[in-house]
C-alpha cells in the first residue's frame, strides 16, 4: 500500500506486498496419527496453560513491575485509570481564572449538536461581554461525538475524562445546570492542548 | 482394644475433616481462582470481612450461606422421592470411597499397630469401583426423577457414559493390579517404596488411560457432556437448587479428590518420597526417641500423600481449563474404540512381561 506525503514523494506503509501472500491452510480434516493419539496434543495444550499459570504465580507473588504486571485487569473502585486527553468523556464548559466562563453564547455547539442535547440562553454584561444566562446540557441525549468541542471557537467546552456519575437513576438530574459543567483550567488542560494538536491540522 | 478404637475413630475424623472441612469447600474456590490465573485474569476477590479479602478465601463461606438460605424447590409433577434421594445417592459413595484409600503406611506406636487407612479391605480396588457405580444411580435417578427434557437427556448420557468407562476403567487397572499381584491399597502403596517401582514407570500406559477414564467417570471437561452448560442448562441437576444442588457439587469435587488419593496411591508412589525408604525416614528423625520418630516420620508421609494429592487435583483443573468438550459419539468413540483396546493390549503385554522375563 502506497500513500503521498505532504511533499509529494511515496512511502510504503503497511505490510510490504511480499509478505501478504496468505500462509498455505491444511485443508485435510484428517487428524495425523500423532494427533489422533491425543495425548501428546493435550499435554502440548496443557503446557501453554501451565506455562500461563506459571507465569501469573510468579507475577502475583513478586512485587509489581510497572507495565510488565502479569495481569491486567484494573480494580475498578479500588484503582482507577488514567484516560488519555483523546478520550471523550462529559462535556465540560471551561472557566476563566475568574470564575467566568468562557463561552460567549455563540449558540454554534447548540447548532452542531446531533442529539439537540444543549440549550443556550445568551445575555450581556455591563462590559459588553456576552456570557450564557443559562447553559442545560441534557445527559440523556449526549452522544459524546465532541462535535460541540470542534465548533466552539473559544474553547469554552471540552470533552473532559470524566466517566463516573454520567449514568443516574432519574432523567431530571442527567440535566445539568450551567453551575454544575464549569471546570477550571488546570483540570481540562491536557485535553484543551490535545484539540489544539488536532484540530489545527484539519483545514476546513 | 481400645487404642484400635481410639485410632479408627481418629483416623475417621481426620479423613472427614480434611475431604468435608477442607477440599470440598476450598476446590470451588480453587477452581474459580485458577482459571482465572490461567486465564490471565484476577478470579474472586471481592467477599470480605472489613477490609479483609484474602485472596478470596471468604467466597466459600459466602457460598455456602447463600446456599442454606436459597429455597429448596422441586419441580411440579417431579418424583419428590426420587428427587431427593437421588443427591443422597451420589454424595455418599462419593464420601465412602476414601475410607480404603490409604494415606500413610503402617508404624509401631507405642507397642500398638498402626495402619493409615480407615478399611484396608483385601478387595480395596473393587470396593472403589463398586462405590462408583453406585454413584452412577444417583446421577441417572436425578435426571429421570426431574420431570424436565434438560435434566433426562443428561441422566441418559450420563448413564451411558459412566457405564462405558466403567468397563475401560477397570480394564485399565488390571495391568497394575497384576504387576503388584494384590488388590490391597495398602499393600499396594508399600511395594512402592523404591522410586523405579512406582506405578508410572511400571505401567505408564495404564496411568493414561486409567487417568483419562477416572476423569470421564466424573463427567467433567472434557467429558461434561451429561452436564453440557451450552447444550443442556447443567444437565441432570437443573432442577437442583440450595442443598440438593451443592450435593452434587460437593460430591463431583469430593469425586476429584478421590480419584487423585486413588491415582496416587496406585500410580504416583502413594505415601512415598522418591529416593526416600521407610528406614532412612526414622532413622532421620532418631533424635525425636523411637516414639517421637515414628510420629515425625508418619507426619511426613501423610504430608507427601496430600501434596501429591493436591498435585493431581491441580492437574485435573488444569485439564479442565485447557480442553474443550467432546462430541458425545466422541466420547463414546473414544471408549469402545481406544481406551477399551489399549487397556486389553496393555493387559496381554504386561502378561507376556510376567511369564516370559520376570518369571
Amino acid at each position: 500500500m502506497t500513500q503521498f506525503d505532504g511533499k509529494g514523494s511515496q512511502v510504503t506503509v503497511g505490510v510490504p506486498a511480499g509478505r501478504l501472500k496468505p500462509k498455505r491452510v491444511r485443508r485435510n480434516l484428517d487428524l495425523t496419527l500423532w494427533e489422533k493419539l491425543y495425548v501428546f496434543e493435550i499435554i502440548r495444550g496443557m503446557y501453554v496453560t501451565t506455562k500461563h499459570f506459571a507465569l501469573n504465580m510468579l507475577g502475583f507473588v513478586l512485587p509489581p513491575r510497572g507495565k510488565k504486571r502479569s495481569v491486567f485487569t484494573v480494580y475498578y473502585p479500588d484503582e482507577k485509570v488514567v484516560l488519555p486527553p483523546a478520550y471523550r468523556g462529559r462535556p465540560v464548559l471551561v472557566m476563566r481564572p475568574d470564575g467566568t466562563e468562557r463561552c460567549v453564547a455563540c449558540g454554534l455547539c447548540e447548532t452542531a449538536c446531533p442529539g439537540h442535547a444543549i440549550s443556550i440562553v445568551g445575555a450581556e454584561r455591563e462590559n459588553g461581554e456576552r456570557y450564557p444566562l443559562s447553559y442545560v446540557l441534557d445527559m440523556t441525549r449526549c452522544v459524546y461525538c465532541g462535535f460541540c468541542e470542534e465548533v466552539c471557537p473559544k474553547e469554552a467546552i471540552v470533552m473532559s475524562s470524566e466517566y463516573q456519575g454520567l449514568a443516574e437513576t432519574d432523567r431530571s438530574r442527567m440535566r445539568y445546570s450551567k453551575e454544575q459543567l464549569l471546570r477550571s483550567e488546570e483540570s481540562v488542560k491536557g485535553r484543551i492542548e490535545y484539540i489544539r494538536r488536532i484540530y489545527s491540522k484539519c483545514n476546513y | 482394644m481400645v487404642a484400635d478404637l481410639i485410632e479408627s475413630v481418629a483416623k475417621i475424623v481426620f479423613i472427614f475433616s480434611i475431604n468435608l472441612g477442607f477440599f470440598a469447600p476450598i476446590l470451588g474456590w480453587v477452581e474459580r481462582k485458577q482459571s482465572a490465573v490461567m486465564q490471565d485474569r484476577i478470579g474472586a476477590n471481592r467477599a470480605n470481612i472489613g477490609k479483609f479479602t484474602i485472596i478470596g478465601l471468604f467466597h466459600p463461606i459466602a457460598d455456602a450461606v447463600k446456599v442454606l438460605t436459597k429455597e429448596d424447590f422441586v419441580p411440579a409433577g417431579a418424583n419428590k422421592f426420587f428427587h431427593t434421594l437421588a443427591p443422597f445417592i451420589c454424595l455418599v459413595p462419593a464420601i465412602a470411597t476414601f475410607s480404603v484409600i490409604p494415606f500413610g503406611g503402617q508404624y509401631e506406636l507405642f507397642g500398638h499397630h498402626v495402619n493409615l487407612v480407615i478399611a484396608d479391605l483385601d478387595v480395596g480396588i473393587l470396593f472403589v469401583f463398586a462405590l462408583t457405580s453406585l454413584a452412577t444411580f444417583g446421577v441417572v435417578l436425578a435426571g429421570w426423577s426431574s420431570r424436565s427434557n434438560w435434566s433426562l437427556l443428561g441422566g441418559l448420557r450420563a448413564s451411558a457414559q459412566m457405564l462405558s468407562y466403567e468397563v475401560a476403567m477397570g480394564l485399565a487397572i488390571i495391568g497394575i493390579i497384576m504387576v503388584f499381584g494384590t488388590l490391597k491399597l495398602s499393600e499396594i502403596g508399600a511395594m512402592q517404596e523404591n522410586f523405579l517401582h512406582w506405578g508410572i514407570f511400571i505401567q505408564p500406559l495404564g496411568f493414561i488411560l486409567f487417568f483419562t477414564c477416572a476423569v470421564a467417570e466424573n463427567k467433567r471437561v472434557p467429558f461434561d457432556v451429561p452436564e453440557a452448560e451450552s447444550e443442556l442448562v447443567a444437565g441432570y441437576f437443573t432442577e437442583y437448587s440450595g442443598l440438593k444442588f451443592v450435593m452434587f457439587w460437593m460430591s463431583e469435587f469430593l469425586e476429584i479428590v478421590t480419584i487423585s488419593g486413588i491415582l496416587t496411591t496406585l500410580f504416583l508412589g502413594a505415601w512415598h518420597i522418591p529416593f526416600v525408604t521407610d528406614a532412612m525416614l526414622l532413622s532421620f528423625f532418631q533424635f525425636a526417641g523411637p516414639n517421637g520418630a515414628t510420629i515425625l516420620a508418619m507426619l511426613v508421609n501423610i504430608a507427601t500423600f496430600f501434596a501429591k494429592v493436591i498435585f493431581f487435583i491441580w492437574l485435573q483443573m488444569t485439564i479442565r481449563w485447557t480442553l474443550p468438550r467432546f462430541r458425545y459419539d466422541q466420547v463414546m468413540r473414544l471408549c469402545w474404540k481406544m481406551i477399551l483396546p489399549l487397556s486389553l493390549i496393555n493387559i496381554s503385554i504386561t502378561g507376556l512381561v510376567l511369564l516370559l522375563w520376570i518369571k
